[in-house]
């Protein structure tokens, strides 16, 4: 386990290396100048060279990159032209922002897609079946954009139920520890921050689980469907085992690794992807940091955001694969 | 089933006193404090390092700057400095005022003046350089006093010293830039500086014993950011924001609507416009840049799309800017016939041109891009639309790549500086414009002390410009604000919300 751990962490090494240099070819190759971006509409052609010089844009484009890459190994992505920060500390910043709403998503996601998605492989055509995939199509193909608004519009307007946006209300003063606000709140034993965190977490949270909801829905149908046209649960069923066990011991079961492949790569895609959620509900995370680096141009926030994006899914993947061992024993690594 | 339907219902509905209670809560824990919702968020703790005029404009309260702009009398007037004048042809004397502290009790002195114009130049975050590109140097007459030397003589320097902030040197000696502006950041304005979020917020705190503040200002003001429309809108509704910045024309009715709030409209001080390049054919010839303006029906376009939220524009500036002139009425009216019959004279009809236009920098920006299109293809030009990403449309203008856009200049409250990098002979690449009779003026006028002869060289060149039409002029947009009831707010033309200005009843 150790060993295939150890070969598939190096073994990234080398994407890495092709995503950063893919990534930087096509930031710099793009159009568009960041030093537009970085000086005032009244800068002269003086004071553009000088920013020019300043942040290294005169150089070679493979010096740039040379410099880029050695500091990169060393865990440096270089200064964020726009923001003037150390980029990987506006990542680490923002990134516990994403991940909280990916695992609030992924989790309600599992908790209703799952159990539908198997009620409804369990009676085939049924009315359940047919609600439940009409229901699982419309979560896959309602745009965030408009649910979002539609929420807020909803939750935090006409119902003033929920704030509009943001990740908690200003002024709480809770110490951060894991950078998750709710887990935060819990460890500091502060009640109305963990309410205010999960009243913030509430409609964003809606708006990514909704599509993924419907995405384990479908498949966790689909596979255990499939399962259950097998001859082992004929078997089963022969040797007089009752339906629900069946069902849940034998077909979901086996059913579990096509729907845990899905949950690990749609997770990765919450986190990467959810820069239209973040934007819509000013939620804090990487995916709003990485629309204002597109923007604004700003060479080293992109690339250091792309590589963080590339090692997060890479990193799914190899815990994916472990848990592919834990569900099908006759998996091994290796 | 039944059960668990109610159980469900009875949970939802205490879910749903809980939140309410919880948004009271919170609102009655904020009655000394107001929420702005603005569309662009900080970039970090350098008050030089942002060139977004509503941030700048926050740092400004929090440091405080030399001047400031004042929309009744139209003219600067002293904030940390207590005037400005000129000594002769390139010298400046600049006094600042004794009776205003920083918060931590120390006064403001010229060396911090002269601090603050070096770090505007040399800082590398900066982003103020134009402001002090015309200061040859600045010396220390005394503590209050200093001169300012000038590359060359310079009427408009106040324009370009008033959004400067005025940091402490002492403190920089002390810390360095990083620290002085994260651990320190001690001004003489009339908020203090509580918190950044990078990107998200900023919060700052009255200064009680401030000269400039009063007791109904707030006490402590949040500016978050918001980026959508709808968002900031709703939150208006529900009372998470009091004062929402850019409510666009489509969401102005609602807010009108709303019971706790109002929607209040003022003129921007940035001029739309759709710029020619005369050095790319066929806008070498003045007739085809006219008939583009002749074409074009500004009033249509302003009723249709922008709900008549805009001002029009005779020129380049309207009422309460510098150089405006009341009694000029433009030759340059929307007559499609004119049009034709220009584009006939100078042999382009049937001219492939592309319209370059932002989409979503602008209010309504490809919608009016969109419907000038055909608009001109009416007259006879063979118009096609392009709109590329921001970022990729403003590299292109600002080297010169691209002859004909839709675009806005603000910051035009004194329109000499737009006016010079926009249609003075090589001032920049963007528009490659050139006319003799409009350098002299636009030379002149700078140099000009007198305010009333100023003035009317100002106005004369923009009459040239406005009739020579290397860009037609179109309209100011009315800034749509959404303002809670309980707070007196009246928005000003430069897009700043200042603690001072805001009253809490």
């Amino acid at each position: 386990m150790l060993g295939y751990t150890l070969r598939r962490v190096a073994g990234t090494i080398p994407v890495l290396f092709m995503v950063s240099l893919l990534i930087f070819a096509l930031v710099q190759f793009a159009p568009g100048d960041p030093v537009d971006m970085l000086v005032s509409d009244e800068a002269t052609e003086e004071v553009r060279l000088a920013i020019r010089a300043a942040w290294g844009l005169d150089q070679p484009v493979y010096v740039q990159y040379l410099t880029f890459l050695k500091n990169a190994v060393m865990g440096d992505f270089g200064q964020s032209f726009r923001y003037r920060e150390p980029v990987m500390q506006l990542i680490l910043e923002r990134l516990p922002a994403s991940l909280e709403l990916a695992i609030y998503s992924t989790l309600l996601a599992v908790a209703i897609g799952l159990p539908l998605g198997v009620w409804a492989a369990s009676r085939p055509n049924s009315i359940v079946d047919t609600v439940g995939s009409i229901g699982g199509f419309f979560g896959i193909s309602l745009p965030n954009f408009w649910l979002g608004i539609l929420l807020i519009l909803l939750f935090a307007g006409t119902f003033n139920l929920l704030p509009s946006g943001g990740r908690e209300t200003w002024g709480l003063n809770v110490e951060r520890v894991t950078g998750f606000l709710t887990v935060d709140a819990i460890i500091a034993g502060r009640w109305d921050a963990l309410w205010d965190s999960l009243r913030h977490l509430a409609l964003p949270v809606v708006v990514l689980g909704t599509n993924m909801t419907g995405i384990i829905m479908q498949i966790t149908r689909a596979s255990v469907l499939e399962n259950l046209q097998e001859d082992y649960v004929m078997t089963a069923r022969a040797k007089g085992m009752s339906g629900r066990v069946v069902l849940w011991r034998h077909a979901f079961r086996n059913a579990l690794i096509a729907v845990i492949t899905i949950i690990g790569l749609e997770f990765g895609t919450l986190i990467s992807g959810a820069i239209i959620v973040e934007t819509v509900f000013s939620w804090p995370g990487i995916g709003y940091l990485l629309l204002q680096g597109i923007s604004f141009r700003d060479f080293p926030l992109i690339t250091g955001l792309v590589l963080v994006y590339t090692t997060l899914f890479v990193l799914i993947n190899l815990a994916i694969d472990m848990i592919y061992t834990i569900v099908d024993p006759r998996i091994r690594m290796g | 089933m039944m059960k668990a339907i109610k159980r469900i219902l009875l949970l939802g509905g205490a879910a749903a006193a809980m939140a309410g209670g919880a948004a009271q809560q919170v609102q009655a824990q904020k009655s000394d404090q107001i929420t702005v919702a603005i569309t662009e968020g900080i970039t970090g703790n350098n008050p030089y390092a942002d060139s977004v005029v509503l941030i700048g404009s926050i740092w400004c309260q929090v440091y405080g700057c030399l001047t400031r702009w004042d929309f009744e009398t139209g003219k600067f007037v002293p904030f940390l400095a207590e005037s400005l004048e000129p000594e002769d042809d390139l010298n400046w004397i600049l006094t600042l005022r004794a009776d205003w502290k920083r918060h931590n009790g120390e006064p403001v002195v010229a060396a911090d003046v002269i601090h603050s114009i070096e770090r505007s130049r040399n800082d590398p975050e900066s982003m103020s350089q134009a402001s002090v590109q015309y200061i040859e140097k600045a010396e220390a007459l005394d503590d209050r006093r200093l001169r300012i030397t000038t590359t060359q003589k310079m009427a408009t320097l106040p324009n370009y010293l008033a959004t400067m902030q005025i940091t402490s040197k002492k403190i920089y000696d002390e810390h360095g830039a990083k620290v002085a502006d994260r651990e320190h950041p001690v001004g003489a304005g009339p908020y203090r500086l509580v918190e950044v979020g990078i990107g998200s917020h900023i919060v700052i705190e009255r200064v009680d014993d401030h000269p400039m503040v009063e007791p109904t200002n707030p006490k402590r003001i949040i500016y978050r950011m918001m980026a959508e429309p709808e968002q900031r809108v709703t939150a208006l509704a529900n009372g998470e924001v009091q004062i929402a910045q850019g409510i666009p024309p489509q969401l102005v009715s609602r807010v009108q609507q709303l019971p706790n709030a109002t929607a209040e409209m003022v003129d921007s001080a940035e001029a739309m416009f759709i710029a020619m390049s005369p050095k790319t054919a066929p806008w070498d010839n003045p007739k085809v840049r006219q008939a583009v303006c002749h074409a074009i029906n500004r009033e249509g376009i302003a009723r249709a799309i922008l709900g008549n939220q805009v001002t029009l524009l005779n020129g380049p500036v309207g009422a309460g800017q510098l150089g405006f002139d009341p009694a000029y009425v433009s030759p340059i009216d929307y007559n499609p016939d004119k049009a034709r019959k220009l584009l006939e004279e100078a042999g382009a009809v049937g001219a492939s041109v592309d319209l370059y236009s932002p989409v979503g920098r602008y209010i309504a920006d490809r919608q009016i891009a969109e419907a000038v299109i055909p608009m001109l293809q009416d007259v006879g030009f063979k118009a096609t639309l392009q709109t590329p990403e921001w970022a990729t449309l403003w590299t292109n203008v600002q080297r010169g790549d691209t002859p004909f856009y839709y675009m806005g200049r603000g910051n035009m409250l004194d329109p000499s500086p737009a006016l010079a990098q926009y249609f003075e002979t090589d001032a920049s690449p963007r528009l490659k414009y050139s006319n003799p009779e409009v350098d002299a003026l636009l030379q002149a006028e700078r140099q000009e002390f007198d305010p009333e002869k100023r003035v009317a060289m100002l106005s004369k060149a923009m009459t040239a410009i406005t009739e020579d039409a290397p860009a037609c002029f179109l309209w100011l947009h009315k800034l749509s604000w959404g303002v809670a009831k309980g707070v007196d707010y009246k928005p000003s033309k430069a897009d700043r919300v200042n603690g001072w200005e805001i009253h809490l009843r």
